[in-house]
This record gives C-alpha cells, structure tokens and sequence, in this order.
C-alpha cells in the first residue's frame, strides 16, 4: 500500500491533474442583506440555486436573509423558492431546492437595530452546530447604498466581519454604484476596506462575470495572431458601443441623481476598456490582472476640448420597433428640466507606448434602436493599395469585433475579391460563434461571481484603485457637463448629431453595430 | 437540412457535407473537435442525442459509424446533416455493410474536420483491444464503456490491460459526482484515513474505480461490498482518530452525508444522463492521470501513466468470417474476445437502460 498523496490544501482528494472534479467552495454561509429587493429575488437566489444544482455549493452551507419583515422561516422559504423556480437557468428540481431550503434562514429586523444584529451575529455562531460551517461567511449588501455605513458599523460592533475573531474568512460583495465620484467613492472604499480587509472586499461588475469578456483575454494572450498588431502601429481606433433599447424604466429615483455616464461609463465601459487596452499580465492570478488593469486605467486621458468630445444627449419621445415611447422628461417621476444625460459618448486617450494616438471612442445610450455591447478594434488601411482607386472603393477599414451581447462571439471584417472577372474589392464580414448553444449553457454572470467570491478568486473583481481611477475620468465630464442641457436624441435613433459629428471632426464614423 | 446517400462512397459524403454546410449559410462556427461514435443500428438515436447534447457545449462534427452485417455485400449508405436541431453542428451517419466494416477509417478519415482533435466513443462494448479498430488509432481521446459488457470487472482488467494515454471510460465518468462530493467531505478534515469501503450493486465498475481512487490517493485498503443498487449506494472512509465520513444515497439522487461530530447534511447526487457524461468527457482531451491511477490500483496494472500513447492498428480477421455465421443486428463481430458471443444482445440492452450516471 502506497503513502497518502499531498493534494491541495492539505486535501488528498484534491489533485492538480483531476480537472474533473469542480472547484467547489470551504463550508460557508452567504448573508443576504435586501433579500427582499429586486436584485435578490431576480439574480442572486437563482445564482444560488443554480450553483446547488450543479453540485458546486460545499456539503455545509447556510444563506441567511436579512429583511424588515415580521417573517417566519415558512414566508421566507417560499419567497426563496418563488424566485429560484422563476429565475433559474438550469431547470428547477424539487429535491435540489429541498437541499437549499434545508439551510435557509431568515434574520429578520432593520438596519438600526441592535438586536436584530447580535441574533445575525449569533446564528452564524450557530451554524457550526448546525450545519458544520466554521466561521466562513460572505455578506451581500444587496442595499441602497445609502445605507452601507449603517450595516457596515453593525457588523464592525458585532465582530462579524473580523476574519480572526471568527476562525474563517469574512467576505463583503458591493453592488454598484460604488460612490457617486472621486471624493464619495474614497469615502465608501476607506469604510468598507476598514471594516473589512483590502481583499475580502468584492466589487461586482456583473460584465466581467461574461463568458466573451473572458474570452477578450484567451483572444488577447493566449494567440500569437493579434498581439503583434494589437498597438498603435497598426490600430487606427477603437469603440465600444454599450447600447440599450429600453427607456429607464422604473428607476426614475435612483437613474435621475446618476445618468449615463455615472451608471455605465464609471465601470461597465472602462472595464472593457481596461481589459482591450491593457499589458500583458505576467500571470492569469487575480494580483497579476488587476495590477493591470490598474495601471491602464491610471493611464486614461480626458480630452481638453470637453465642449467637441465629451458629447451627452437625453431621450426625446421617438418610435422604437414599432411603438411609441415617451421622452425622458415624460418618463414617470423624472423632475420636470430635468438635465439627466441619458447618453454619453467620449473620447479618450489611453497615455502608453502601445496606444499613444489612438482614440478610445466610448458610447452608451438608453432608447437607442438595440441592445447591443460591442468592442471594436478598427486597424489603419494598408499603406499602399497596389490596385486602381476604383477597385478598392469599398474596401473600409479591417476590423476586429468581441461581440459581448447578445451574439456572443467575434466578427472579422476584412477586404475580399468581388467574383467575377474585374478585379474589385470590398469588404466581408467572417462570424464567429463559438456555438450559439454554447452561451446559452453557459453560467449566468452571478453564478459565476457568487461562485468566485465564496471560492475568494477576485480576478473578475475590480480593485478600489481601479474604482478610483475610473472616477478620475469620469468627475471632469461631470464638472464639464454641470449646468449645462443635453443634446435631444429621438427615441430609436443612434445617439444625438452631436456624437457624430464627434467622429466626423475626426475622419472617422460610427460602426453600426 | 438532411441529405440521404444510398449506396455511396467517401467522395461523394464529403461533398454532400459541404454542399449542406453551404446552404446551411457557412457561417465559420467553431469546431473545436470530431466526434466518432461507434454504434450499433438500435442505439443510434440515443448515441445521437447524447452526442448532440454534449455537442451544445462543445461545437463539434459528429461522425457516427454503425457497422452492419459483416457477410452482406460491401455497400455504404450515409445521411448527412448541418444545422437545425444540430445547432452549430455537422453529424454524418454512416452505415457500413460487408468486408467494408473491417475498413471503416476509409470513411472517416476524409471527413475528420480539418486539424481539430478526434475522440473516438464505443457506444457499446469496445473491442478487447482498441488497436484492433482503425478507429482507435486516429483518435486522440477514446472513450469506452465498462458497464456496456457483461462482465464489468473483468472489462476493466482488459482496460487496463490495453490502456495507453488518452483512453478513459464512462464507468469513470458516472463516478464524478461522488468523487467531488467526496472530495468537498474532506475538505476540512485533517484526521488520516485508514481504510475505505464501497457498496454498490453487484458488478459496478464505476465503485471499482471509486476503491481504486481512493486508494491510489488515500494510501489506504478500500473494498467493494455488494448492495442492492442502483449504483453506488454508499462510501464509508475511517480514520486514524475513529471518526468517520459516509455518504449514503440508497434511491439513486438524494445523498446524506454523515461525519462524526457533525450534523448529518443532504445533498443531491444525481444519476447523469449520458448527454452530460459525454459533455463531461469532451471538456478536457488530454490524457487523464488520475484515471489511469485508479484504474491500476483496482486491477494490480502497473506504469499506465508511462505507456505510450500512440497505438497502431493491429489488423485482425473477425472469427465469424470463416464460419460466415452471425448475421445478427450488432453486426460485425469486432474481436475475437470470449464475451463478444453471449454478449450480442444483453450488452446491448444494458447500455441501453442507461447504466447511466453513479
Ligand atoms: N436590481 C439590479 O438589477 C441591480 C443592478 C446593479 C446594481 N444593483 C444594486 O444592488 C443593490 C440592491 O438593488 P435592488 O434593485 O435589489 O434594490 P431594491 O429592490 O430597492 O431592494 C433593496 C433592499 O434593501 C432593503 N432596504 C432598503 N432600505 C432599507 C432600510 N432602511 N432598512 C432595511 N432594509 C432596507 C429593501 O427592503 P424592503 O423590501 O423592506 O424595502 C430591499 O430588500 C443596490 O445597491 C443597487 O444599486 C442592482
């Protein structure tokens, strides 16, 4: 008989080579604080479920949901339950959820009760008892941000996010907005990293948790065949378009205080950004990748002439596939002269060697003819084209699209020969899909997340400098934007005249995407 | 959609796939791998579907072989299919009659897709040695089934008797979902095991290789003991320190995991349906160590890890052509192996009721 092999963490079972074994999470406990809230009951309950489903949750494992609600277990089951058979992905099975709700509990009470706290604090103790959990938990704060410092502090009174004083490891998951700009983001960041530490902290930003953002970096480092133009020598610019057809909504409250570039230039933007624009990490570890992203997002111009190339525009009443919408002004509960920009497109400047001169076009836009984010690397024409002007007359530029939704997947667009016997050029497009079914299986963006924050992989998390950074860029279009009126956009149309005559100072045109 | 060749040649197959893969719009999809399986004429539906389960994760041209009748004239007739219910995926069924079975890799050679990997499937019982089938050898990945044959235990001494790099079996496979349970039970354990016993229905090669892990990792005696199924219905490890960790599932999906000082916990541990078990073995094709590991500590083998993975086909006359008897439906007798007679239709049917999923 042989000796016990090694394994990993200390785990014989566990072996390098077994790639078929799942990574699968120490015991632990997900808190849920808003498990009430929108964003409970459509993502993370489901995210939860799916994950259990899968076999991916460890043997011992609790969710917790904190609510203002005079609830007993039963009302809080079936709300969970209610949300895990309407969200989930992967097809909802009775003894699966019979599992989850074997470790469901509810805590209920408010934010500013102590009481209700030291019975939170207390349960987790509990658990050890119960459900064999030593002392590893994740906090959700799925909860206006308003009320953070108010959770925050009562968890630093009841020591429950100290990482020693409970023998395992204490994690918090933010939602953004993270902060409103520079100064009030720092705030956010020093009371959380205070409560917590540094790196139990997770950020959620919901498009790193994508397969084809994933993919950006695989496309980027893992071929020879882009790399080598990836750079100013031979790409002429770069957009990346995040559109929406929807209006606002519901979310006239929360959207009015933010806008456009608040609500999706600030993270989901720059983080495409950062990852097309980014070096080389020297290894695939969560340090290596956001040290990074960091240092690129630290290197991010803002253009002097803010009044041409900062461009925000506000929905007008339009038609939109077919049916009439409302102006952004007429949208429910939007103060009237409201001055809220519901499209922002900027150019900017990413200040390294590799991309020293190439414009960084970003737009985002409600109500825009549809939902489409896409990156669009647009190379410079050959410098010498040994055919007649006729010939090439359609020939545009070569370009690399990462279709990140929906179509998940990547587009060539590069010159091709007409048939026929003239020699005539023009450009064709080569698809990519990496099997359309092959997205559709694939893990929703929270499952993932939650999946990597109780595994403590931060890789897909940005970092508080990276927060910082991006702020950096965005306050002074705010400044520049205070006090003066958007540009009118119909409804269903690409955006205000404005934005592009931002390109056409420059050359350049607007993909379609 | 579907193009039906009767009496046709490899030539005309390969245009008739690009022909369909032309009007199915061309778009570049991504194959990522050619997928051979070897069926017999009953279970191609069922091999079909599992293959185009496991093809939404993993794009891939599928190529199915069914070998009919070895004494019929030569004769192939073939469908060829892009698109549709296939999604992003290619699937040619070829149907091969006569001295034509012996020579099925002139087929599917021409229609491997070009440079992408191959993994060769027996849908039912392999041939005692895979060199013996041309098929075999142009794969990178083989997958066979132990508990497609009669008797199990003894398939995987040949297994391992055969096995080079890059073989695997889905006897394996069933086995994972206890395998990652078990492994997420030793998480927080430190104690040092000192001895491991598997219960499981009688002839269950899937608890074969669960002892066998266990023991090539643990270092420890483990055992296979008789239940009464389905599957494996339970694993028991002790430690040096008395504890113990077990994990029981006697209806074949609910599990209870019971650790000493520990509150007992369910778990679902569900039987997988073959689409996802061959998911599972498309999503990594390189050699599988800890497989091979387990494999020789049930069977005594020695070194399989340092075998060569390359194989070459080791031409063999199918015993039945002498005697030009069988003209059963599974066709061809592949090998000479001793189960192939008695084997023809209960192997059959046991793959067949899904054996799936421990
Ligand atoms: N929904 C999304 O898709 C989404 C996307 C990105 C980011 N986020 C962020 O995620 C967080 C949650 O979003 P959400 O959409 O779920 O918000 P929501 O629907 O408004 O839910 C907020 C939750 O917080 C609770 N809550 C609010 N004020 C409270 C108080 N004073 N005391 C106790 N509980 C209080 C609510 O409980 P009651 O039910 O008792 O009011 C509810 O459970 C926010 O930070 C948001 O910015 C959400």
């Amino acid at each position: 008989m042989s000796q016990p092999q090694e394994g990993l963490r200390g785990n014989p079972l566990r072996d390098v080579r077994d790639r078929r074994l799942p990574r699968v999470p120490d015991p632990c406990a997900l808190v849920v604080f808003g498990v009430t809230g929108d964003l409970a009951r459509k993502k993370l309950i489901p995210a939860v479920y799916d994950l259990g489903n899968r076999g991916l949750l460890p043997p011992g494992f609790a969710l917790l949901g904190f609510a203002r609600r005079d609830w007993g277990h039963g009302e809080f089951e079936s709300l969970a339950r209610e949300a895990a058979e309407k969200g989930s992905r992967t097809g909802f099975r009775d003894d699966v959820w019979q599992r989850i709700a074997d470790s469901i509990k509810f805590v209920p009470g408010s934010f500013d009760d102590d009481a209700a706290f030291d019975n939170l604090s207390q349960t987790l103790i509990d658990l050890e008892a119960t459900h064999g959990i030593r002392g590893n938990a994740a906090f959700y704060l799925s909860i206006p941000p308003a009320m953070f410092p108010t959770v925050l502090k009562q968890m630093q009174r009841t020591g429950m996010a100290d990482n020693a004083e409970r023998g395992g490891w204490r994690r918090v998951v933010v939602e953004k907005p993270f902060g409103y700009d520079l100064k009030s983001s720092r705030e956010l960041n020093e009371l959380v990293d205070n409560v917590f530490t540094p790196q139990d902290v997770f950020r959620i930003d919901h498009y790193l948790g994508k397969e084809t953002v994933q993919n950006l970096l695989a496309l980027r480092f893992a071929n020879t065949l882009y790399e080598p133009l990836w750079n100013g020598n031979y790409v002429d610019s770069v957009q990346i378009t995040m559109a929406e057809d929807v209006g606002i909504g519901s979310r006239a409250a929360f959207y009015d205080k933010a806008g456009a570039a608040r609500d999706v230039l600030q993270n989901h933007v720059l983080q495409l950004v950062a990852l097309t624009a980014m070096e080389e990490p020297v290894s695939f570890d969560a340090e290596s990748i956001r040290t990074e992203k960091t240092k690129v997002l630290g290197a991010i111009s803002v253009p002097k002439d803010l009044e041409h190339y900062a461009i925000r525009g506000q929905y007008d009443q339009g038609w939109l596939g077919g049916v009439r919408v409302p102006s952004y002004l007429d949208e429910k509960d939007v103060p009237a002269g409201s001055t809220t920009e519901t499209y922002a497109a900027v150019r900017l400047g990413v200040e390294t060697r590799r991309w020293a001169g190439v414009p960084f076009y970003l737009r985002t836009g409600k109500r825009l003819p549809r939902r489409v984010t896409e990156i669009a690397v647009i190379f410079k024409k050959a410098p010498h084209l040994p055919f007649s002007q006729t010939d090439t007359e359609e020939l545009g530029h070569n370009q690399l699209v990462v279709r990140v939704q929906p179509d998940e997947g990547i587009t060539m667009r590069f010159g091709s020969k007409v048939p026929g016997s003239s020699m005539e050029v023009r450009d064709v497009s080569m698809d990519f899909l990496y099997g359309e079914s092959f997205t559709e299986s694939s893990p929703e963006a929270y499952e993932r997340l939650l999946l990597d924050v109780l595994l403590g992989d931060a890789t897909l998390f940005p970092r508080n400098e990276e927060v910082e950074h991006s702020w950096r860029v965005i306050d002074p279009l705010e400044e520049f934007w205070a006090g003066r009126k958007p540009h009118l956009y119909r409804s269903g149309e690409w955006g205000p005249a404005a934005a592009a005559e931002m390109l056409a100072r420059d050359g350049r045109v607007w993909r379609r995407p | 959609m579907t193009t039906t060749l009767w009496d046709t040649n490899g030539t005309d197959i390969v245009k008739a796939l690009s022909l369909e893969r032309r009007a199915a719009g061309a778009i570049a999809s991504g194959l990522a791998l050619t997928l051979v399986v070897v069926v017999d004429e009953r279970h191609v539906e069922k091999a079909q579907s599992a293959a185009t389960t496991a093809a939404a994760a993993h794009p891939c041209r599928l190529l199915v072989v069914v070998r009919r009748s070895l004494t019929a004239n030569d004769r192939l007739d073939a469908e060829v299919q892009v698109g549709g219910h296939l999604g992003a995926n290619e699937a040619v069924v070829m149907r091969m009659y006569g001295r034509l079975t012996l020579h099925a890799e002139s087929v599917v050679l021409p229609l491997l897709a070009p440079d992408a990997p191959v993994v060769t499937w027996w849908y039912g019982p392999a041939p005692e040695r895979l060199a013996y089938d041309a098929l075999a050898v142009l794969a990178s990945r083989r997958v066979t089934d132990c508990a497609a044959v009669d008797d199990p235990r003894a398939e995987l001494r040949r297994r391992a008797k055969d096995y080079a790099p890059g073989d695997t079996d889905l006897a394996w496979t069933r086995a994972t979902s206890w395998r990652s349970l078990l492994a997420s039970a030793f998480d927080d354990n430190e104690a040092r095991a000192t001895s491991a016993q598997v219960s499981a229905e009688a002839g269950s090669a899937s608890a074969s290789l669960v002892a066998g892990w266990l023991t090539a990792r643990l270092g420890v005696r483990s055992r296979v003991v008789t239940s009464d199924g389905p599957g494996i219905t339970a694993v028991d490890v002790r430690f040096d320190d008395s504890s113990r960790i077990r994990i029981d599932r006697p209806d074949g999906h609910t599990a209870t995991l019971s650790r000493t000082g520990r509150p007992d916990r369910p778990l679902p541990l569900k039987r997988r349906d073959l689409g996802d078990l061959i998911a599972e073995e498309l999503r990594r094709l390189d050699a599988d160590q800890p497989y091979a590991e387990a494999l020789a500590a049930v069977t005594g083998g020695k070194n399989l890890n340092e075998r060569s993975a390359k194989r070459t086909h080791i031409w063999r006359e199918p015993p039945g052509t002498e005697a030009g008897s069988t003209k059963t439906a599974t066709g061809a007798a592949k090998t000479t192996r001793a189960t192939t007679k008695k084997a023809t239709k209960k192997p059959a049917k046991k793959a067949a009721s899904a054996k799936a999923s421990r």
